[in-house]
């Protein structure tokens, strides 16, 4: 095969690959163009602060407040749940239990076929709770459906920044006669302390923007939850709903909503690049 | 840590738990009277909450929209106190406890964009009750010339209901089906239908009243037509056939009866068995007595008296 | 004293908590089987499966229709995704300046954290109108509610699934490998080919499988795309109504059409067993390839 022809065939892929890298950077900058372009000239202090009036679905007066906070809500405390059951699971595989026991191999095999469930099938399986709870639509049966679906993926960023602990500090702190429990808490989670923050926030950030989990869960309402027990609004079910309507200033709502949630991530994704990069100056090589 | 969580949550939960169980203090009544359900009813129940409201401060009325089958099915499944439907109810769902009251009446019309082609034949011809099973109902898709007798080519651009809902049950009755025979892509929910057929000039759709007309100006929705009946098959719509310039005339026709029922239903309210909540009672009892006075200026029909002394005489039982 | 006590008193806590992930997933399966059940008393599991009518009301469930629908999406997303996904891995990983690889990394992550509803958004407003457009101009009718739609908006929301794992499949490739193949005179594409798409195989085959497990169970963005018409596509502008769609769209309606509720457990539970195979499939492979390299 004759150099020139190889060197054809080079430049032909490098273009390609060029135009593929072009595509997925574009569409990113498609997708939050039109969020930007649609949504921020819906943004003002009336629709950051207000309920949606006359019904979410008809009100032309009114804003998106009963989403904003019913979603912030619902994503704390599903963050809070997931956490509560990640932190102990990810310690005890790396410090409790040996590196390829049986246990930690078949816990971490489970882990990751919940991390793969779609969460459709959270929200189908938390209604199926739901009711055999006696549970109504709530924000209570909202955070548990999205606690399920942030549990693995906060769980699995958690093992991947613990895993990573050299087992020579492991070991040391064994040596001097710390027990498990002050290896864990009092070491392994200091050194890995910015990848947990930055694993709670990657949860908290896929929790908050879920619409299939909370669609049977969390209800949905024009006003601000006071309570667990009552049906909360979220913003991507605040986009679903009022999106598709002929009453322009509902659908200005939506685009609001989309606007602050995507605001929201962004925000979320800069922390916790930001955070990660930040501690990592006290942690030890 | 972890434990001080999960005392932390228990101790919300029965917080929580116990928000609901206020007791009445000396005839003051109080609590949340939850609805869901049908679109056709979303608009008058906000209505009825909001004037009950005025009388019983502490009730607070929530209500949800997500279709009629959702009604029923919160409403059986203990999730909400009323569930809102737009349709007959079934035998099945009688059968596991649902307790329907007739509260009030509205209708299903067809629509169209304001940007069709041809809506001037469509305003001047109506369109039969036969093109309408062809378009929805049919095995090809249908031309929009063959349905208005004219020389066209382009084809109707069909929309039904994706989310299990009185409405398309209602049109589907009108037709001789069930929902699930009905073609068309599926959009979600009452309002959005509505828009999918604003968008599409070559679209036909069906709506609620009270979101096919905007609530103000009492006409149709900005870029949305509604599409007459032609009743009587002749192919011209007559003066008597002509009433859907405005809201409050179709109204008029439907509560003579002119305007077919179906696509004209009876909406109700459904309870798991008899309702024994006092707040839900009041609720009920006053929606069917005071509460009638709202119906017309909200766009819909008032029920007969012997319908209305049915379900009254129902509550009571 | 103490601390031994309260060392074995977290850990005992701490391994009944580590036994929740395999009691889930045994549950979430459990469940929706046990519910299914009902369903599959009256029809047998291939006559659902296979059926080709959606007529709750009168009691025939055949779910073909939305499996159907799903594949045609999913496999058509899989098309417009795989090409573009590996090329810019490639890409980033062989021929692209540590600046420019620093600025694409962001921008990806930023992509997979969009949420499902903003994509249907973005989705409704433009990919909709685009194909309608594009259908008029091969001659045919789309309300633009297509597969096609449905497609275009998976395929960008898989990027970067298969970009991710592509690149760490081929940052294991040693270094070593490359320079040999440069130092035998072939040129950087040639290297790329023979060497790092070929070492990689097995792993860039997992990242198809990962982004198609993803794209299976993907719901929102779909669903406000794809047009929901229950009959199986017989084009790309045809309507569709996948699996997911069919379980987010009715499961209101479960309690009052008999069987229905177990109808869409069994849904449910078919797209559980699907993307389950093909997710661990792929981390059983990705896990082997990581061995190897080690």
């Amino acid at each position: 095969m004759g150099l020139r022809r190889r060197r054809v065939e080079e430049a032909v892929f490098k273009l390609l690959m060029g135009v593929s890298t072009a595509v997925v950077a574009g569409s990113l900058l498609f997708i939050l163009g039109t969020v930007v372009v649609k949504g921020l000239p819906a943004l003002d202090l009336t629709m950051i602060t207000q309920t949606p009036k006359g019904g979410y679905y008809l009100g032309k007066e009114g804003g998106i407040l009963n989403a904003i906070v019913g979603s912030l809500l619902l994503a704390a405390g599903a963050t809070f749940l997931a956490f509560v059951f990640s932190l102990p699971v990810v310690l005890y595989l790396n410090v409790y239990r040996r590196r390829g026991s049986r246990f930690a191999v078949l816990t971490r095999f489970a882990l990751d076929v919940l991390w793969g469930v779609p969460s459709i099938v959270y929200g189908a399986f938390a209604f199926l709770l739901m009711v055999y709870l006696g549970l109504r639509a709530s924000l209570l049966a909202g955070m548990i459906a999205v606690a399920l679906l942030e549990f693995p993926i906060m769980a699995r960023a958690m093992d991947e920044v613990v895993r990573l602990v050299p087992p020579a500090l492991r070991d040391a702190s064994f040596s001097l006669g710390a027990t498990k429990l002050e290896t864990a808490l009092r070491i392994i989670v200091r050194q890995t302390l910015p990848g947990i923050v930055t694993a709670v926030l990657i949860a908290f950030g896929r929790g908050i923007g879920d619409a299939a989990s909370v669609i049977f869960t969390a209800g949905f309402t024009d006003r601000v939850p006071t309570s667990l027990l009552q049906p909360a609004a979220t913003l991507p079910l605040a986009i679903f709903y009022q999106l598709g309507t002929p009453v322009a200033e509902v659908q200005q709502r939506a685009y609001a909503s989309a606007a602050v949630l995507t605001l929201l991530i962004l925000a979320i994704s800069l922390a916790a690049r930001t955070i990660g990069r930040r501690f990592k100056r006290h942690t030890i090589k | 840590m972890a434990r001080v969580g999960a005392v932390g949550l228990a101790l919300a939960g029965v917080l929580a738990g116990t928000a609901g169980c206020r007791k009445a203090e000396t005839g003051v009544l109080s609590g949340t009277v939850t609805l869901s359900g049908a679109w056709a009813l979303y608009p008058m129940a906000l209505k009825w909450g909001e004037e009950f409201r005025k009388i019983h401060p502490k009730i607070r009325i929530d209500v949800q929209a997500g279709g009629a089958g959702k009604g029923v099915a919160d409403v059986l499944s203990g999730m909400v106190d009323l569930g809102m439907v737009s349709r007959d109810i079934r035998p099945e769902e009688i059968a596991n406890g649902a307790f329907p009251i007739a509260v009030t009446k509205d209708a299903v019309v067809a629509t169209v964009s304001a940007a069709n082609p041809f809506l001037k034949d469509i305003r001047t011809r109506g369109i039969s009750r036969a093109a309408l099973l062809d378009i929805w109902m049919g095995r090809k898709p249908v031309a929009w010339g063959r349905v208005l007798g004219l020389p066209a080519a382009d084809k109707v651009h069909v929309y039904t209901r994706s989310d299990a809902c009185g409405a398309a049950e209602t049109w589907a009755a009108f037709l001789g089906g069930r929902q699930e025979d009905l073609g068309g892509v599926g959009v979600y929910g009452d309002p959005g239908l509505a828009e999918a057929v604003r968008r599409d000039s070559l679209g036909i759709g069906y709506n609620n009243v009270n979101f096919a007309y905007d609530a103000k100006s009492l006409r149709p929705v900005e870029g949305l037509a509604v599409v007459p009946l032609d009743l009587d098959g002749s192919g011209a719509l007559d003066p008597p056939e002509s009433f859907y310039g405005t809201r409050d005339e179709l109204t008029a026709a439907i509560a003579a009866g002119i305007y077919p029922s179906p696509p004209a239903r009876d909406l109700f309210l459904v309870a798991k068995g008899t309702p024994s909540r006092p707040a839900v009672v009041a609720f009920l009892s006053w929606i069917l007595n005071e509460g009638q006075e709202f119906v017309p200026e909200s766009g819909y029909i008032r029920l007969g008296p012997e319908k209305l002394a049915e379900s009254l005489k129902s509550l009571r039982r | 004293m103490k601390r031994r006590l309260r060392d074995a008193l977290a850990r005992r806590t701490m391994f009944l908590l580590s036994a929740v992930p395999g009691a889930l997933v045994a549950l979430i399966f459990l469940g929706l089987a046990g519910k299914s059940r009902a369903v599959l008393a009256l029809n047998s599991f291939a006559g659902v499966l296979f059926g080709t009518t959606w007529q709750p009301l009168r009691g025939s469930f055949g779910l073909f229709p939305f499996l159907a629908g799903t594949l045609w999406v999913t496999l058509a997303a899989m098309v417009l995704a795989v090409p573009v996904s590996l090329l810019t891995a490639v890409y980033l990983s062989e021929y692209a300046s540590p600046k420019v690889r620093g600025v694409a990394r962001p921008v990806i992550d930023l992509l997979a954290g969009i949420p499902s509803v903003v994509f249907g958004v973005w989705g409704t407003l433009m990919i909709v109108p685009f194909v309608r457009a594009v259908a008029s101009f091969f001659g045919a009718t789309s309300s633009g509610y297509s597969v096609l739609a449905g497609a275009i908006v998976l395929a960008i929301m898989v990027f970067p699934t298969i970009i991710h794992v592509a690149l760490e499949v081929f940052a294991s490739v040693p270094q070593s490998l490359r320079d040999a193949s440069l130092a035998l005179g072939a040129t950087k594409w040639e290297t790329t080919r023979h060497v790092v798409l070929r070492k990689g195989l097995g792993g860039i085959n997992a990242a198809v499988v990962l982004g198609l497990s993803r794209a299976f169970g993907e719901t929102m963005a779909v669903l406000m795309v794809v047009g929901n018409v229950a009959r199986i596509p017989r084009s790309l502008f045809d309507s569709a109504y996948p699996l997911p769609a069919l379980i987010a769209n009715n499961y209101g309606e479960m309690m009052s059409i008999p069987l229905y509720d177990s109808a869409l457990m069994l849904a449910a539970l078919v797209l559980l067993a699907v993307v389950f195979v093909f997710n661990i499939g792929a981390r059983l492979v990705l896990v082997r390839a990581e061995r190897k390299a080690e």
